[in-house]
């Protein structure tokens, strides 16, 4: 069995469990701690499989252009509201599958956070969105939905509003609401809504207009260098 | 930069300081807790950010109340009603149950933004290094290249513009002609990005296992500071599981008593937290003594 | 000893059927210092990727090539990592790391060095090379010039035996290009280290290279010493002639035999020698560029600077263009000149003085209108204006007008390559898709920022030819640029950028005559003896007329 499965089970089986366990152990308030704790537990496993997988280095190469064209894009576009992070991220899960798309946007978070400095939310952000890039991968893997504007800018949508957004939400709740409960948790995914719906919106337009062409270019490197098979 | 002196030791010394310190903070309701973590991670931020912590510290403020007044709103315990909110109880027992959660909050977001100035992206790589290489290469290359992909961006911002491109008022025009952009950037790093792999292949990457470089030595004086990390934290787990911590605001507030051994807890725990301050200091100090000799 | 020997090498990339390398065969001595020069295109940096197994590219190929008598790829790719060193063309994308040490030690740690020795070839490499002050910098924070010295010394960390060099100072400016090429003659001369190095600029190598290599169409067409090399190519009448150093183009177009000289100082010696009792120079026309007209952009006293409290970078500039002319601004690095054209084009708001652009107040053109048949500029990297598949949707994404989108087409000369993914275009090439995008707004005033970087002689040719062709149509071209030589040989008026300002501005002759340092190689070689000799045309011409006297 490879290393990975045996980091996901040990993960699942052991570390959780002792993690809510101690976690319930603590003197004082202890949410964010084994949230956090659980969270960082889960990135690992998906760690393990990239360092077993040991990259070459044009393929490593292009998983960071992405991780970095999800940090820097903003930049490119000038405009409020739209940051290019969730479309390039979900592009690259598209493009590149699952397991590097969640690569992606782990990274993406993780070095965000050294140049637009947050903290707190990080190791969540990184869940965050891995996840968006894992889902993009999974759901366009071949022959499911089709690699289109439409469908894709649709997807991105739905992702945002109801992946990462909500993942984010959920940090909020542990972090700042006196105890985790349904009625708090509904009110952190009601405070966060609009953020979410713009973010959703901004997102879903960006990958109208970039997601085909940017399909192409990576389709385009891929071909002429030979790397990133899927 | 500021000089720092904490910020000059070993990585693996700040990690190890910033994980407890922010795992304490996030877990100690204590009042007196509380207060040496406010005291110590404010401190030690001023002291990284100098002016420019007035800002997020009146931020910070902001959320403090927003978090202390949401409470009661959900929490409707309390015998001290100090009015009806949607025909609910609004006691001040939740409030303050609020502002030591909002404490909480505050401590844990100061010593993340100390973590910030202290644990470069260098020295994640560096802790990263032997564990991860693959993941600290993907880091490492990540860094260098967003700041190029900013300037570059920037760049092609400006060169559409003076071609008519991107200027538009149209908001979907502007959309639509910053993904255009966006796209040119994607293009120009993803070419560029088989020169850097060809770059990393012709100096032997992928031949073998790697070794990293280290530019950080790890020094006795880290191993000492280590250790006096690590007594610290073990006392004050001992204390803590001892009951020193012990705080209950509700139904009726209880806090452990600051008396005997327990005294002791929050000795370890205050002497923990100023471990960084106390050496910034110590260090301004025996600078400016220095200074004033020559 | 050998250090590679090639025999009999051809290859050809799997997209087209021509051969890229044609029986090719060459041995490379150790310590040997060699160029390789030729038009672009011509097979040197397929032959040089060929010295490396990793970098050897994807295609059809036969013949041999050996390293230290084995083959090559039979040596083990560690060995070869740390053996032969390989700098590249791009400043930026060579390089992989984020910080300075780091860049230095990513060749020591992908091959599994301990501790302790990558330590302390680091610390020599970086004492070697003076980088020790910025060895804790971050790589973005540096400048053109010291990132290539970086990845030259990232790969001497490794002790390489051989140094393989493509193309390295095509993107420098030409004050860091010869300090790069200065160091690499130092590595060749104090280290042994075998050196082979493909160049534009053979000003600062052809004087200390043992061979040069002339390539055309995949073959070999001389090998010899850079003297014989002059001479062969002259003979033969090549075209590569034209991209010779100066010295060595005026000797033989004056001459015709013998042993050129290859310095300016040899070239001084050489004119001083020939004419020992002084010359008379040539009288030429010497007259104020005035075609008459209207003046396309004018600017009075224009002050800007970045941040409030910054310094100011452009101080109280004075510019007169007429319409119709090529005007071209010169200056060092870093100086403002960018910043300049920016203000021109209106992208930043100078906080004193005044700019006209066609005798109307900057400052009155609405937002859009001065880009829309008015300005517009080429950007210095002309990839920064391509976001479409091909070069034909490139200009669509300009212009309804399918006729209009056909006639700019054809006048930039770039009809054949509307299927063409604007990436897969060779440099010249892609310049001129680019100004054909520029074209497309109709622009009065055409800025072009540092056009002739990275090019070869023969595409600065025909890239002069179409700014001519631009000029006819009535269309005004301002560039900033470091190319004297271009500058010089094409510019109707040149402008001196120094100090935040523009100094001086002439005719090129004028201009660079009254310069004893900051103007052409055949200036700097015939001040003194001819008068206002500024392209080596004009020294042949000085020459020939002197000689005529004597006689």
């Amino acid at each position: 069995m490879k290393k990975s499965w045996i980091a996901t089970l040990a993960v699942f089986l052991v570390m959780i469990p002792l993690t809510i366990y101690l976690g319930s152990k603590i003197p004082g308030r202890s949410y964010y701690l084994t949230g956090t704790f659980i969270i960082v537990w889960l990135l690992i496993p998906f760690f393990m499989k990239f360092e077993g997988k040991r990259p070459q280095a044009r393929e490593l190469i292009m998983i960071a252009v992405m991780c970095a064209l999800a940090v820097a894009g903003r930049v490119a576009i000038p405009v409020n509201h739209f940051k290019a992070a969730y479309a390039v991220i979900i592009i690259s899960g598209i493009a590149l599958g699952p397991e590097t798309g969640f690569i992606v946007g782990a990274v993406t978070a993780l070095v965000s956070n050294f140049f637009y400095g947050q903290g707190a939310y990080m190791p969540w952000q990184m869940m965050a969105y891995g996840a968006g890039g894992m889902a993009a991968g999974f759901a366009f893997a071949k022959g499911k939905l089709p690699k289109k504007p439409l469908p894709m800018a649709l997807f991105s949508f739905l992702s945002v509003i109801l992946l990462i957004g909500p993942i984010l939400d959920v940090c909020n709740t542990f972090l700042g609401m006196p105890e985790v409960t349904a009625s708090t948790l509904a009110a952190s995914f009601a405070s966060g809504f609009p953020v979410n719906a713009i973010q959703a919106a901004t997102t879903a337009v960006l990958v109208f207009f970039l997601g085909r062409p940017l399909l192409d270019k990576l389709e385009r490197a891929k071909l002429k260098y030979g790397v990133g098979e899927v | 930069m500021t000089h720092d002196a904490f910020s000059k030791c070993h990585p693996s010394v700040n990690f190890v300081f910033f994980i407890l310190a922010i795992c304490f903070g996030a877990v100690f309701q204590h009042p007196a807790y509380i207060a040496a973590g406010i005291v110590s991670s404010g401190t030690y931020y001023v002291l990284l950010n100098g002016k420019k912590s007035i800002k997020s510290f009146l931020r910070l403020l902001l959320l403090f109340c927003f978090i202390s007044f949401i409470n009661p709103v959900f929490n409707t315990r309390g015998d001290t009603v100090l009015f009806k909110l949607f025909s609910r109880p609004y006691t001040l027992e939740a409030l303050i149950y609020g502002a030591s959660i909002a404490s909480v909050f505050v401590i844990t977001m100061l010593w993340f933004g100390c973590w910030n100035k202290v644990m470069t992206g260098e020295k994640i790589t560096c802790l990263f290094g032997g564990v991860a290489p693959a993941l600290s290469i993907l880091l490492v290359t990540v860094f260098r290249m967003v700041p190029e992909m900013i300037r570059t961006a920037k760049r092609i911002v400006s060169a559409r513009l003076s071609i008519g491109k991107g200027g538009a008022e149209k908001l979907s025009e502007r959309a639509r002609s910053g993904a255009s952009a966006l796209g040119a950037l994607a293009s120009l790093s993803l070419e560029g990005s088989v020169t850097t792999g060809d770059s990393m292949r012709a100096r032997g990457y992928g031949t073998g296992k790697r070794t990293s470089f280290s530019v950080y030595g790890f020094r006795r004086r880290d191993g000492a500071l280590m250790i006096l990390v690590a007594a610290l934290a073990a006392a004050v787990i001992a204390f803590a599981f001892r009951g020193a911590t012990r705080a209950v605001f509700l139904p009726e507030r209880y806090f452990a008593p600051l008396s005997g051994a327990n005294a002791a807890g929050l000795a370890a725990y205050c002497i923990l937290l100023l471990t960084p301050t106390v050496m910034h200091i110590r260090e301004v100090i025996s600078w400016n003594i220095s200074k004033s000799a020559i | 000893m050998e250090h590679f020997k090639i025999s009999d090498l051809s290859f050809s990339y799997p997209t087209s059927g021509d051969a890229a390398l044609d029986g090719v065969s060459l041995t490379v001595n150790k310590g040997e210092f060699t160029v390789f020069c030729g038009k672009s295109g011509c097979g040197k940096t397929t032959l040089l990727r060929h010295l490396k197994t990793v970098l050897t590219p994807n295609g059809r190929r036969r013949g041999e090539i050996l390293f230290c008598g084995v083959p090559l790829g039979d040596v083990p790719e560690a060995e070869q990592a740390a053996k032969i060193g390989f700098v590249m063309q791009d400043v930026d994308d060579q390089i992989v790391t984020d910080k300075v040490w780091h860049e230095l030690a990513f060749g020591p740690e992908s091959l599994g060095w301990d501790q302790k020795r990558m330590r302390s070839a680091v610390a020599e490499m970086a004492c070697y090379f003076g980088i020790q002050d910025w060895f804790h910098r971050d790589v973005s924070t540096l400048s053109g010039g010291e990132k290539q010295l970086l990845s030259l010394a990232s790969v001497m960390v490794m002790h390489p035996e051989v140094l393989i060099l493509d193309e390295p100072t095509s993107q420098l400016d030409p004050v860091a290009a010869s300090d790069f090429l200065n160091t690499v003659r130092k590595i060749n001369a104090e280290l042994g280290t075998t050196v082979l190095i493909s160049e534009h600029r053979l000003e600062d190598v052809f004087p200390y290279a043992d061979r040069a290599v002339v390539m055309d169409g995949g073959r070999i067409t001389v090998c010899d010493t850079p003297q014989n090399t002059g001479r062969i190519l002259f003979e033969k009448g090549d075209e590569m002639f034209k991209a010779m150093p100066a010295p060595v183009r005026a000797y033989y177009s004056a001459s015709g035999k013998g042993e050129s000289p290859l310095t300016v100082r040899d070239g001084r010696a050489w004119l001083e020698n020939s004419f020992p009792n002084g010359a008379k120079s040539v009288e030429r026309e010497v007259s104020e560029y005035a075609p008459g007209g209207r003046t396309a952009l004018k600017m009075k006293e224009v002050w800007f600077r970045y941040e409030k409290d910054g310094k100011d970078v452009l101080k109280g500039v004075d510019a007169e263009v007429p319409e119709g002319c090529f005007y071209a601004v010169v200056g060092g690095n870093g100086a403002g000149k960018s910043t300049l054209l920016n203000a021109v084009c209106g992208k930043i708001r100078p906080y004193r003085g005044k700019t006209e652009i066609f005798g109307k107040d900057i400052k009155k053109y609405k937002a859009g209108e001065l880009y829309d048949g008015c300005v517009s500029m080429l950007p210095q990297d002309p990839k920064y204006l391509f976001v479409k598949k091909t070069v034909g949707a490139e200009l669509a994404e300009m212009s309804r007008d399918a006729d209009k989108i056909i006639r700019t087409a054809e006048l930039c000369g770039i009809t054949e390559l509307l299927d063409r993914h604007p990436y897969d275009l060779s440099c010249g090439e892609a310049q001129r898709a680019a100004i054909a995008k520029v074209l497309l707004t109709d622009p009065r005033l055409v800025l072009l920022d540092e056009p002739t970087k990275g090019m070869d002689s023969a595409f600065k040719e025909s890239f002069a030819e179409l700014i001519r062709s631009l000029k006819e149509r009535g269309i005004t071209v301002v560039a900033v640029s470091h190319d004297v030589e271009f500058c010089a040989r094409y510019a109707d008026i040149v402008g001196m950028f120094f100090d935040g300002a523009i100094l001086t501005s002439d005719t090129p002759r004028r201009f660079f005559g009254g310069n004893s340092f900051y103007t052409t190689a055949a200036n700097r070689m015939s001040r003194g003896i001819f008068d206002g000799a500024v392209t080596v045309e004009d020294v042949v011409e000085n020459y020939n007329a002197n000689k005529g006297l004597q006689r």
